[in-house]
């Protein structure tokens, strides 16, 4: 039980979630209310699945730590790609063709693991 | 009980670069440079957002003044507004939870750090496309921080800066959200030896809570800009009345939460700080973190009080869950007001601001429950009174816990302790400031005059009330003079090597991040300052009073 208290606490409270949307059922409300709380409820619940096979997979508290550094320079080329892609929705898809180059690049420092190594 | 220090983090074979320049900066992975960033930029935003206020309460001083255009008036309070809630509280907010909870579970980082990183730079960047507004021929957006369709559509609101909002929101939300999985995934899943859920802070529990608001609420936002992006291409869309309705729920099921999520780690701030501060445990832990989850569930179920007036809410329901958000409220302010009671108070800045916190945030609260029922939600909606009430919440609530946050953890962040007259000075103007700027929006509220008109009429009596307001405003702006040139100063102090230095527990602290150095190393521990054992949620003050004990029966075993 203690070990699990985790996946406890995220499926516990989609399901608070749940029963809450059951009370309004009740009440009455349009359907799209249902589909859209009903829809966090289900994504609140595959949260509790992941943090459930997380804690199977390891231990529930840690002594030992994998601290993952690899391609951290792809970020923010990255960002400034979904930023072109943003940027598209104002200014026209011609920017895509912006984007489309500055993401593949984020793709390949990733690939290569490429960071910046502080000395 | 002590615990290894963490392994050594991966080679990387990268450019190598050095640790204070910017490339290392742009580029870190080390959860409390992406945390800093993070503040830094809301706070930077924090000040623009401040003169975009300052201008307005200079705009309303008097009756029928112009000293801004209508249009830019309007382009004023919408940006004000989406930048406080969208780019300043909530990443500030999250910006704690990145640099404090992996150091008070005793981790050496963050999970998916990259994605962190990554979800720093979406906000920083929307932050920028919202702003880049300005510089548009129209203008920015113009259409309040929630934009209700139609006003919000490309007839009513033309121009490439509705765009641009919609747009940068957008990447900051989706960014906040990146943030919001890695704090949640780190509090869940990352924790050191023996720091049990049970054991974990306060305010790394108001962190998962806030994160569970945050994956639950902030998807339904980007499917309000992503509808609305849809309606501005085929302005057709919001001639059905049912998608300007749905609009309002897929934008108020984020929008009451993210109150929340604004509040939470405030208040968990203040609960650290007031049990620091009092010498005392936090009184009534296990309450307070099911009454945060409770306030979290309940969050999720009444936004619909924001559609009271429209007619097409369920409103019995929403009226009724908003006002059992006093029983979960009640439970932790009772845990507050439990903490202090008895305790020997040290009156440091940080414990100034946690202190006004309680009855500020209370107004803000109660007035809260009022709007929650409908018989006076009808009277007062879309006037100054609402305005005065999240203004009580946000500002007079959640900006003082803010301020008792960077005073209490500024030593452990930077190395050098923050100036303390100059804190106290910051202290009272904002307490008067903040009073007599939004108590008297409650009376002009209830008097009829209502929210977002860019001035009005000297018969309409509201005058010497909007005067006071504008009064309050300008000692709000000498207050965060005072804080921002306390900052700078004791920066630029440290640069030259004159600032007083830190401790690595300048107040006595319980939780993990006051047992390694000011500031944290890399990986946050070293075999020099281990994690202590961990046996409760305040580790530090049992190690302190299990020496005392020690030393006592040391005493009391001699002849």
């Amino acid at each position: 039980m203690k070990r699990h208290l985790s996946v406890l606490v995220v499926a516990g409270w989609g399901l608070l979630n749940g029963v809450l949307l059951a009370v309004l059922a009740v009440y009455g409300e349009s359907a799209m209310v249902f589909w859209l709380w009903g829809g966090v409820v289900v994504l609140l619940e595959l949260a509790a699945v992941a943090v459930l096979a997380s804690s199977r997979l390891g231990p529930d508290q840690h002594v030992r730590y994998r601290v993952p550094d690899r391609a951290a320079g792809a970020v923010v080329p990255a960002a400034f790609g979904f930023l072109l892609v943003a940027l598209a929705f104002v200014y026209g898809a011609w920017l895509l063709a912006l984007a489309g180059p500055l993401l593949l690049v984020a793709v390949a420092l990733a690939v290569r693991g490429t960071t910046a190594r502080e000395e | 009980m002590t615990v290894a220090p963490p392994t050594a983090k991966e080679g990387t074979g990268g450019r190598p670069v050095p640790p204070s320049g910017w490339l290392a900066w742009v580029t870190s992975t080390d959860h409390k440079r992406i945390g800093v960033l993070t503040i830094a930029t809301s706070l930077v935003l924090f000040l623009v957002m401040g003169t975009f206020a300052l201008t307005m309460r200079a705009q309303l001083a008097q009756p029928e003044q112009h000293l801004v255009s209508t249009e830019l008036y309007n382009q004023l309070f919408t940006i004000h507004g989406s930048g406080m809630i969208y780019m300043v509280v909530t990443p500030f907010a999250i910006g704690m939870g990145v640099y404090l909870v992996p150091l008070q579970i005793g981790a050496p980082g963050i999970a998916i750090p990259r994605l962190t990183l990554l979800g720093y730079w979406l906000y920083a960047l929307g932050a920028l496309v919202m702003l880049a507004g300005f510089a548009t021929p129209g203008g920015a957006h113009a259409d309040g921080w929630f934009s209700y369709p139609p006003m919000a559509d490309s007839v009513h609101s033309p121009g490439a800066g509705s765009d641009l909002w919609i747009a940068g929101v957008f990447l900051a939300t989706t960014g906040t959200i990146v943030m919001g999985w890695a704090v949640l995934w780190t509090g869940l899943r990352k924790r050191t030896h023996g720091m049990t859920m049970l054991r974990l802070p306060v305010f790394s529990w108001s962190m998962i809570a806030t994160c569970l608001m945050v994956i639950g609420a902030f998807p339904a936002l980007l499917a309000a800009l992503g509808l609305l992006a849809v309606g501005r291409a085929n302005p057709a869309i919001f001639e059905a009345n049912v998608w300007n309705i749905g609009y309002q729920h897929l934008f108020w099921f984020y929008g009451h939460p993210v109150v929340y999520v604004m509040f939470f780690p405030y208040l968990a701030a203040v609960s650290e700080v007031l049990a620091v501060f009092s010498g005392r445990r936090f009184f009534g832990y296990r309450g307070t973190v099911l009454s945060l989850l409770v306030f979290a569930g309940l969050s999720m179920s009444v936004w619909g009080h924001h559609m009271f007036a429209t007619g097409q809410a369920t409103n019995d329901y929403y009226s009724l869950t908003s006002i059992a958000l006093l029983v979960p409220a009640g439970v932790e302010y009772f845990a507050m007001i439990g903490t202090i009671l008895g305790g020997r108070l040290r009156l440091g800045p940080p414990m100034l601001f946690a202190l006004a916190f309680i009855p500020q945030f209370l107004i803000g609260g109660l007035t809260g429950i009022m709007l929650g029922t409908p018989v006076i939600d009808y009277h007062v909606t879309d006037s100054y009174f609402v305005v005065a009430h999240l203004h009580y919440v946000l500002f007079a609530g959640s900006a003082f816990g803010l301020f008792a946050a960077v005073y209490f953890w500024f030593p452990k962040v930077t190395g050098v302790m923050l100036g303390d007259r100059a804190g106290r000075l910051h202290f009272w103007l904002l307490v008067i400031g903040t009073n007599v700027t939004f108590l008297p929006m409650f009376a002009l509220g209830y008097l009829g005059m209502p929210r977002r008109v860019s001035a009005y009429a000297s018969f309409e009596g509201f005058g010497w009330l909007n005067l006071l307001s504008s009064v309050g405003a300008a000692f709000l702006a000498a207050s965060v003079l005072v804080f921002a040139v306390n900052v700078l100063w004791t920066l630029r102090r440290r640069t030259l090597g004159s600032a007083e230095r830190a401790p690595d527990d300048p107040w006595g602290g319980h939780t993990l991040e006051w047992a390694t150095t000011s500031p944290p190393p890399r990986l946050n521990f070293t075999p020099d300052h281990p994690v202590p054992p961990v046996t409760s949620f305040a580790p530090l003050l049992d190690q302190r009073q299990r020496r005392e004990e020690g030393a006592a029966a040391g005493d009391g075993s001699r002849p």
